[in-house]
């Protein structure tokens, strides 16, 4: 059997007084591609950046393919794609990609540059500085910044905020892309559906703690909504 | 093992060419205190040598914590200190590169301001002047080594401008009471016995805070 790519053990983080997670456990094979569902501030946030260890648990312990997260070995297995960019505004995008690969020691870096750029559809503005693009095409750079790497696991936190249609597709059209690659994604969203559509399993995150951990194959859309609100309606009760 | 330095010392480089934000705010205010000094006071050429060396490291200090505050806001700008975070290579790694950017940019601004300081106050250029290459080198490294991972600090915080002065003045001035010492033996043509152990002082200071910053640097991008 072979090693999770993550693995999170009776994870608790508390900043002094408030409490943002509370004895979380659950394990990601590779290749899976995991959403966590949750109301704003059930902690799905504070669980990535643990995960990505930028932050450290106050109880628990995660492992990244069996080490520690914040080895650089696992740093540059792992790719973040958040509401915050991670870009330079007065870069143009080539400039922001060609910075990302040096950091990463990307190999072959001009042409991987192309690839992604021509993936996101943004090869005809990449001598344009990121502050003259609009939201969606921002949000289209953060993707293939974090694609540079080919990271082996993704994590991505509401990544649907603030795009249009266009984008949206363009991005499902993407992580399905990354699955079929056997990519190990972890995904939060308040986008039932589109959870629905791309993952293997959901997760439901509900006052700092996990209230369901299923399969998407065992149920269906509808199912998990009811399950989901059902279940936060009796989070929120508890 | 220096990539990401360098890396990091490029694009501050590029984005501060592009822009000019930072060295122009530096100038245009290093320049309004030499003026509203210069037409204030109207002392005789000996008390303006005694009070020169102490206005030109004011300038060079309150520009440059206008630099460290920049230099770490752009960084905050899209979550980019995260970035920093996920980066897979060591803190200290990512400290030499920010503190190579904003020490360059102050030593370019020091460059710019320093021939106008000459003007303003009517000093006399001469060869014992190159002894203010170590003495503005030295006093500016422990400036930017002590301020980059200060505004690393700060950066997270609500008030960062005043918490990074809060922090960065009591550690920092030994080396800047030094520099205006080390500058104003230059300045007047008495550089006595006691110049090269001073400068050497403050020379140890830059190592130890360079050190400690490099070591700890790891520590402040955690969350």
């Amino acid at each position: 059997m072979s090693v999770p790519a993550l693995e999170i053990l009776g994870v608790s983080k508390d900043f002094g007084r408030i409490i943002a997670l509370r004895d979380v456990s659950f394990s990601v094979m590779p290749g899976e591609f995991v959403s966590i569902l949750g109301r704003n501030g059930a902690g799905k946030t504070t669980l990535l950046n643990i995960v990505s260890g930028v932050s450290r648990p106050s109880e628990g312990k995660v492992n990244l393919f069996g080490t520690d997260p914040g080895d650089r070995e696992n740093k540059a297995k792992l790719a973040v794609i958040s509401h915050e960019m991670f870009l330079y505004g007065n870069l143009t995008a080539i400039e922001n990609l060609e910075y990302y690969s040096r950091v990463y020691n990307v190999p072959d870096a001009k042409k991987r540059i192309d690839t992604v750029l021509s993936d996101v559809e943004l090869t005809h503005r990449r001598f344009d500085l990121v502050a003259t693009y609009s939201r969606g095409m921002t949000q289209r750079l953060t993707i293939a910044r974090a694609l540079l790497h080919e990271p082996s696991l993704l994590l991505l936190d509401e990544p649907f905020t603030g795009l249009d249609q266009h984008a949206i597709g363009m991005l499902i059209e993407l992580l399905k892309k990354q699955k079929d690659m056997d990519r190990t994604i972890l995904l939060t969203t308040h986008d039932l559906h589109t959870a629905a559509e791309l993952s293997d399993r959901y997760v439901v995150l509900s006052k700092h703690k996990i209230i369901k951990d299923g399969y998407i194959a065992d149920t269906t859309p509808d199912a998990i909504r009811e399950k989901y609100f059902s279940a936060e309606s009796q989070g929120a009760e508890a | 093992m220096m990539r990401t330095a360098i890396s990091i010392l490029q694009k501050d480089l590029r984005m501060e060419f592009r822009s000019k934000e930072s060295i122009l705010a530096m100038w245009i205010f290093s320049l309004l205190i030499f003026v509203i000094f210069n037409f204030t006071f109207e002392v005789s050429r000996l008390v303006m040598l005694e009070i020169a060396p102490g206005l030109l490291w004011v300038a060079f200090v309150f520009s440059g914590m206008f630099g460290l505050n920049q230099s770490f806001a752009l960084e905050k700008e899209n979550g980019n200190l995260r970035a920093m975070a996920l980066m897979p290579v060591d803190g200290g790694e990512i400290y030499v590169g920010k503190f190579f950017s904003v020490t360059l940019i102050m030593l370019m601004f020091e460059a710019l301001i320093f021939p106008i300081f000459i003007i303003f106050y009517d000093l006399q250029l001469s060869l014992g002047m190159f002894r203010l290459i170590p003495v503005l080198l030295a006093g500016t490294i422990g400036f930017t080594s002590l301020g980059t991972i200060l505004s690393a600090v700060a950066v997270h915080t609500r008030n960062q401008q005043i918490l990074l002065s809060l922090l960065l003045w009591p550690l920092v001035s030994p080396i800047i009471i030094w520099s205006v010492t080390l500058t104003g033996m230059i300045l007047s043509g008495e550089v006595t016995e006691a110049f090269y152990p001073l400068l050497l002082r403050v020379g140890a200071f830059d190592v130890i805070f360079f050190t400690l910053s490099y070591m700890l640097f790891d520590f402040i991008l955690e969350d």
